[in-house]
C-alpha cells in the first residue's frame, strides 16, 4: 500500500493544542506510509490540491486525512480523491479536532499522544481498504398506496399529478374513508363531503391511478424499487362495468335488513347497497351475509349487473415504492362499562354524533333520543374516552377528540340555540390553526365546559345522570341529561396488522405503525422505499394527514423519479461457504434485508449497513465492506500499540448518535479525559464481542460502548442488540476472572456532548478504582 | 344559563364565557391571600350560576380595584368588572354587610362632596356598625390627643359638586 497522511492545522483549532508538523513527522514513520504532510487549511483548495498532486505523483492507494470529525468533511475529501482518479472509499480519517484538540486544551502533551494513535489507527484501517463502487439499479416508477382515506387519497393524486402511475387499493367497496362519513368539519365547519368528494371523484377519473377497490393485499416481495404486490379484489357480485350507481332500483326491492355500518348501527342497510351516496367507484355492492339469494335485484336491475356468481379476482403488479396509509379505528367504548354505552341507549359515540348531525345521515341531521326519538335538549360530552387512559392500554391522546367535541356542540348550538351542552373535559387541547379561535368560540355561543372527568353514567327516570368532581370548583356533583355523546379516541387499525406484518413495519408501544425517526423523518418506514402517512402512524387531524399523504407523495417520486437507484456499497456480505443457513441474521435484520435459501443471502438494495448481523453471525459468515472485522481489530491493534494512558479505554461509538454527540462534545469545547480512542461504527449493533476481547487482550484496561438512546436507534433495535451482547460478553469476562465492569455501555444522543464527557470521566474513575487490567487476561483462555 | 349569570354577563361582558379558569387573576390579585373565593372561582361560580356562593363571598368586598388580574387575563375578560357587577347586584338585591356599608357610605360621601372626610366616615360607620365600632374606638380615642384624627366641626366640600355628581348619574353608578 502507498498511503498518504494529511494532518491539517486548521488554523489555530488543532494547532493551538497540537504539533501538526510533530505528527506528520510520526505519520511518515508508519508502514506503508509514502508521504506524510501538515497542511493549514487542508479543505481549502490548496490543500485539496497538494493531495490531488500527491495522488497522481506518488500513485497513493490511500489517503488518511487528520483533521475534522469525518461527520463533517469525509464527503469533501471523498470527493477530492476520486477526482484526482482514486476510488472514493480509500479514504479514511482522524478526527484529531472535534474529538482531541477542542476537548483536551488543557493537556496537550496528553492529546498529542492521543493523536497519534488516532493516525496510527487511520493508517492501518486505510491499510486494508478495498475500492467499493455503488451499484446503481433500475427501478420500477409505479407507486402502491395501501388505504383510501384521505391522507391515501392525497398521496395518489400527487403522484399521479406528477407523472407517475399509482395503485390505490382499498379494502372497503368504496373509498373516503372516516372523512366521507363526518358531517362538517373543524376549524372552519365547512362539510366534509363537499370537500373531500372532488378529491375521490378526481382519484376515479385520473388516468394514471388504478383504484382497486374491496380488496385486500395478501403478499409482497422484493425491495426498495422492485416490490412485488399480489393481492385479491373481493365479489362485490356486481359488475362494476356494468353498475349505473342509480342505487334505488335494486336496494328498494331488497326484503332483507340490517344494520349500517356506515351510520355505526344508527340505520339500517340493505343487503344490496351503495355504501355511501358519494361511494367511488359509485357501484352497489351485496353483502354475502346478509343476502338470502331471492333473486329480486337481478330483476330489478335494469342493466342486468347483478352476478351472484361472480368469483374474486386476484392482481399483481410491480411497484417501487408504498405509501402505508391504512388509518385508524374508533375506540369500543364498550371497554368502559361504567359510561353505560351499549347498555343505556342514549350514550352514543363521537362517529355516532357525526352521523345524526349529518344532514345524509339517518334523522337528516336531526341530534335525538335514540331511546325515544325525541329532539335531545340537554347533552354531555364526555372526553377522553379511550384515551389517556391506562386502564384500556391507551396512554396517548387521540389529538381530534377536543375539537371535534366542541365542533359538534357548536353544530347542536347553532340549530337549537337554547339547548344545555356541558363538554366534560380533563384537559382542553386545541393546538393547531384556528383551533384556540375555535375554542373561544364555543365557550361564547354558551357552552358550558367542566374540568373533572366523569367516574359513571347512570340511567335514572329516562335521563342520563353523570357522576363528577369538578375539579375547579372542588365539588362533587350529579348533573342529568337527555343525551350523552363519549368523545372516543382513535385506535390503531388492526385491520392493516396484515400489511404491517407483510412489510415487516415495526410498532410503537400505542400500536400504531413506527416511523423512522420520531421527529426527523415523519413520513417514513424503518423499510427503504415504505412511507406512512395519516393516521396509520398515530391520532391525526383530516388537515395534518393531507399533509402527509403529499409529503410521502413527495418523498416516494424523490425516491423514483430518476428511474434507478444508487446503491450504499456499503453493505453486508455473505461469505456463502461458512454460512449455515441458521437464519439468525434474518431475524436480527432490521431492514428484513437477508433471506436465507441454503445459505444468507443480503439484498444490497435494502441493506442500510449496520452490521448487527455481522456482529451476530455465529460462524463469521457476514462481513460488512468499509467496517469490516479485519479492519476493525487493526484499528484495535493500533490504538492498543503504546498504551500512554491509564486507564486506558478502547470506544466504540455509533455514528449517529453518540460519535455526533463526541463531536458535540468537541464543538462546545466540553473538556474530558483523554483516555479513550474511539473506533467509528455505523451502529453499536456493529460490535463484535471479539472485537472486545481484543481490545482487552491487548492491554486496554476498559472499554466503552456508546450508542443512540433506547428508542432512537437508527437501525430501530441495534442498541438492544448491543445491550444483550454486552450482557453476555460480560458474563463470559467474568468466568475467565476478567472484572466484568470494564465493559461499559451507554446511551448518547447526537445533542448529549456533556452526557459522553461525564460517562468517560465517570469510567476514568471506575477502572482506576478497578486498577490496571495487568494479568487479568493473560491467563484466561479467552 | 340562569338570569343571575345572564346579569352579570350583561354587566361585566360577554367574554367573561370565554374563562379558561387559569388562574392568573387570582395570581395576581394583592389581596388574594385574605379572600375566602379567589376571583378564578368568582367567575366559575358567575358562569355555573351559582349565586348564593358569589354574593356571599367576602371576596367581592376585598378587592382594591387595582386592575391588575384585568391588565394581565390572557382571555381579555375584565375580573374586576365582575366584582363589581357582584357588588352591584348584592346592593341591589337589598343585601347589607359592613362592607356594602362601608362602601355605600363612601360613595355618597364623594358623590355628594366631592371628597372623603375621614372624622365623618369613621362616625356614620361606626354608628351603622356598633358591633365594629366597639372594638375600635377606645384605640381611635387614644388617637384624638395625639392629633392623629382631623376633627372637623363641618364635612368640607370641593368646587363643582355638580359636576361630580353628573359623573355618578352618567354611569348609573350608586
Amino acid at each position: 500500500m502507498r498511503i498518504g497522511v494529511y494532518v491539517c492545522h486548521c488554523g489555530l483549532n488543532i494547532a493551538g493544542v497540537l504539533d501538526p508538523q510533530d505528527l506528520s513527522e510520526f505519520a511518515g514513520t508508519l508502514p506503508d506510509v509514502e508521504v506524510a504532510r501538515d497542511i493549514q487549511f487542508t479543505c481549502s483548495d490548496t490543500g485539496q490540491e497538494t493531495i490531488k498532486e500527491d495522488i497522481v505523483e506518488h500513485k497513493l492507494d490511500g489517503v488518511v486525512v487528520a483533521a475534522c470529525s469525518p461527520r463533517l468533511h469525509e464527503p469533501t475529501f471523498r470527493k477530492v480523491i476520486a477526482d484526482a482518479g482514486m476510488n472514493p472509499f480509500l479514504l479514511e480519517m482522524a478526527n484529531i479536532r472535534e474529538q482531541c484538540s477542542w476537548v483536551h486544551m488543557e493537556e496537550p502533551a496528553r492529546a498529542q499522544e492521543k493523536a497519534k494513535d488516532l493516525i496510527r489507527m487511520a493508517v492501518a484501517k486505510a491499510a486494508l481498504l478495498n475500492p467499493l463502487v455503488g451499484e446503481v439499479m433500475p427501478v420500477s416508477q409505479d407507486v402502491l398506496v395501501i388505504g383510501g382515506g384521505v391522507a391515501g387519497i392525497q398521496a395518489a393524486l400527487d403522484l399521479a399529478d406528477s407523472g407517475l402511475r399509482v395503485y390505490l387499493v382499498e379494502r372497503k367497496p368504496t373509498i373516503g374513508g372516516y372523512m366521507a362519513l363526518l358531517t362538517d368539519v373543524f376549524p372552519t365547519n365547512d362539510c366534509s363531503i363537499c370537500v373531500l368528494a372532488p378529491k375521490m371523484t378526481d382519484v376515479y377519473n385520473h388516468p394514471l391511478i388504478t383504484l382497486i377497490s374491496y380488496a385486500e393485499i395478501l403478499n409482497i416481495e422484493g425491495s426498495v424499487g422492485r416490490f412485488t404486490v399480489s393481492g385479491i379484489k373481493k365479489a362485490r357480485f356486481v359488475d362494476e362495468s356494468l353498475c349505473k350507481g342509480c342505487i334505488n332500483d335494486c336496494a328498494a326491492v331488497c326484503p332483507v335488513e340490517v344494520p349500517d355500518e356506515y351510520q355505526f348501527g344508527l340505520g339500517k342497510r340493505k343487503a344490496i347497497y351503495m355504501p355511501i351516496p358519494q361511494s367511488v367507484p359509485l357501484v352497489v355492492c351485496i353483502d354475502p351475509q346478509a343476502c338470502v339469494g331471492c333473486g329480486l335485484c337481478a330483476e330489478a336491475c335494469p342493466v342486468d349487473a347483478v352476478k351472484y356468481d361472480q368469483e374474486p379476482e386476484e392482481f399483481k403488479f410491480d411497484v417501487g415504492a408504498i405509501i402505508v396509509a391504512t388509518g385508524w379505528k374508533p375506540f369500543d367504548p364498550a371497554r368502559k362499562e361504567e359510561f353505560g354505552y351499549g347498555r343505556y341507549k342514549d350514550v352514543i359515540t363521537g362517529l355516532q354524533m357525526e352521523r345524526l348531525l349529518n344532514a345524509a345521515g339517518p334523522t337528516r341531521g336531526e341530534v335525538v333520543r335514540p331511546s325515544t326519538g325525541e329532539i335531545a335538549r340537554s347533552i354531555a360530552f364526555i372526553q377522553c374516552v379511550g384515551s389517556r387512559d391506562h386502564t384500556v392500554g391507551n396512554v396517548y391522546c387521540s389529538r381530534v377528540c377536543c375539537m371535534y367535541a366542541l365542533k359538534n356542540a357548536q353544530l347542536v348550538k347553532e340549530k337549537d340555540p337554547d339547548a344545555d351542552i356541558t363538554i366534560h373535559y380533563i384537559d382542553m387541547r386545541a393546538g393547531g390553526e384556528g383551533y384556540e379561535e375555535f375554542y373561544e368560540r364555543a365557550q361564547r355561543l354558551g357552552i358550558n365546559f367542566v374540568r373533572g372527568r366523569v367516574s359513571e353514567v347512570q340511567e335514572v327516570d329516562g335521563g342520563l345522570v353523570l357522576t363528577y368532581e369538578d375539579t375547579l370548583l372542588g365539588r362533587f356533583r350529579n348533573s342529568r341529561y337527555d343525551l350523552v355523546c363519549l368523545s372516543t379516541g382513535l385506535e390503531a387499525n388492526s385491520d392493516a396488522d396484515v400489511v404491517g406484518n407483510i412489510l415487516g413495519l415495526a410498532k410503537r408501544p400505542d400500536g400504531f405503525f413506527e416511523i423512522a425517526h420520531p421527529k426527523m423523518r415523519p413520513v417514513e418506514a424503518h423499510i427503504d422505499g415504505v412511507f406512512i402517512a395519516g393516521c396509520a402512524s398515530g391520532p391525526k387531524e383530516i388537515q395534518v394527514s393531507i399533509a402527509q399523504g403529499g409529503a410521502a407523495a413527495a418523498k416516494a417520486l424523490r425516491l423514483l423519479s430518476r428511474g434507478e437507484l444508487a446503491l450504499d456499497p456499503v453493505t453486508a456480505m455473505v461469505d456463502t461457504d461458512k454460512c449455515i443457513g441458521c437464519k439468525l441474521c434474518v431475524e436480527i435484520c432490521p431492514s428484513k434485508a437477508i433471506s436465507v435459501e441454503r445459505t444468507a443471502m443480503v439484498d444490497e438494495a435494502s441493506c442500510k449497513g449496520c452490521g448487527t448481523c455481522a456482529a451476530a453471525c455465529p460462524v463469521d459468515a457476514i462481513d460488512m465492506r468499509l467496517f469490516s472485522d479485519e479492519q476493525i481489530l487493526a484499528q484495535v491493534r493500533a490504538a492498543t500499540a503504546t498504551k500512554r494512558e491509564y486507564p486506558f479505554i478502547v470506544g466504540f461509538l455509533c455514528n449517529w448518535c453518540s460519535y455526533a454527540g463526541a463531536d458535540l462534545a468537541g464543538t462546545s469545547r466540553i473538556q474530558y479525559p483523554p483516555n479513550m480512542r474511539v473506533i467509528r461504527v455505523m451502529c453499536v449493533g456493529r460490535v463484535d464481542p471479539s472485537f472486545v476481547i481484543e481490545a482487552l487482550r491487548n492491554g486496554a484496561d476498559g472499554v466503552l460502548i456508546s450508542g443512540c438512546r433506547l428508542g432512537e436507534c437508527h437501525y430501530d433495535k441495534g442498541n438492544y442488540q448491543a445491550y444483550q451482547r454486552v450482557q453476555v460478553l460480560r458474563g463470559v469476562l467474568e468466568a475467565v476472572g476478567v472484572n466484568p465492569k470494564r465493559v461499559k455501555i451507554i446511551w448518547c444522543a447526537a445533542s448529549e456532548g456533556e452526557i459522553l464527557a461525564k460517562e468517560m470521566r465517570t469510567f476514568v474513575d471506575e477502572l482506576k478504582e478497578i486498577g490496571s487490567i495487568g494479568d487479568e487476561l493473560k491467563g484466561g483462555s479467552a | 344559563m340562569n338570569e343571575f349569570t345572564k346579569e352579570v354577563l350583561r354587566l361585566a361582558g360577554d367574554e367573561v364565557k370565554t374563562c379558561i379558569q387559569c388562574g392568573t387573576c387570582s395570581a395576581s390579585c394583592p389581596t388574594a391571600h385574605l379572600m375566602d373565593n379567589s376571583i378564578r372561582k368568582l367567575v366559575k361560580f358567575v358562569l355555573e350560576g351559582m349565586k348564593d356562593e358569589a354574593l356571599n363571598s367576602r371576596s367581592i368586598w376585598l378587592c382594591t380595584s387595582c386592575l391588575a388580574c384585568t391588565v394581565r387575563c390572557p382571555r381579555g375578560i375584565r375580573p374586576m368588572a365582575v366584582v363589581s357587577a357582584l357588588k352591584q347586584i348584592y346592593e341591589a338585591e337589598g343585601m347589607r354587610n359592613r362592607d356594602s356599608i362601608h362602601e355605600e357610605i363612601f360613595n355618597r360621601h364623594i358623590k355628594e362632596r366631592g371628597r372623603v372626610s375621614e372624622f365623618f366616615l369613621s362616625a356614620e360607620y361606626m354608628l351603622r356598625n356598633p358591633q365594629s365600632a366597639a372594638q375600635i374606638i377606645s384605640f381611635g380615642a387614644e388617637l384624638i390627643p395625639r392629633g392623629k384624627i382631623d376633627i372637623e366641626i363641618r364635612p368640607d366640600s370641593i368646587e363643582g359638586r355638580d359636576e361630580v355628581k353628573r359623573i355618578f348619574e352618567e354611569l348609573g353608578g350608586a
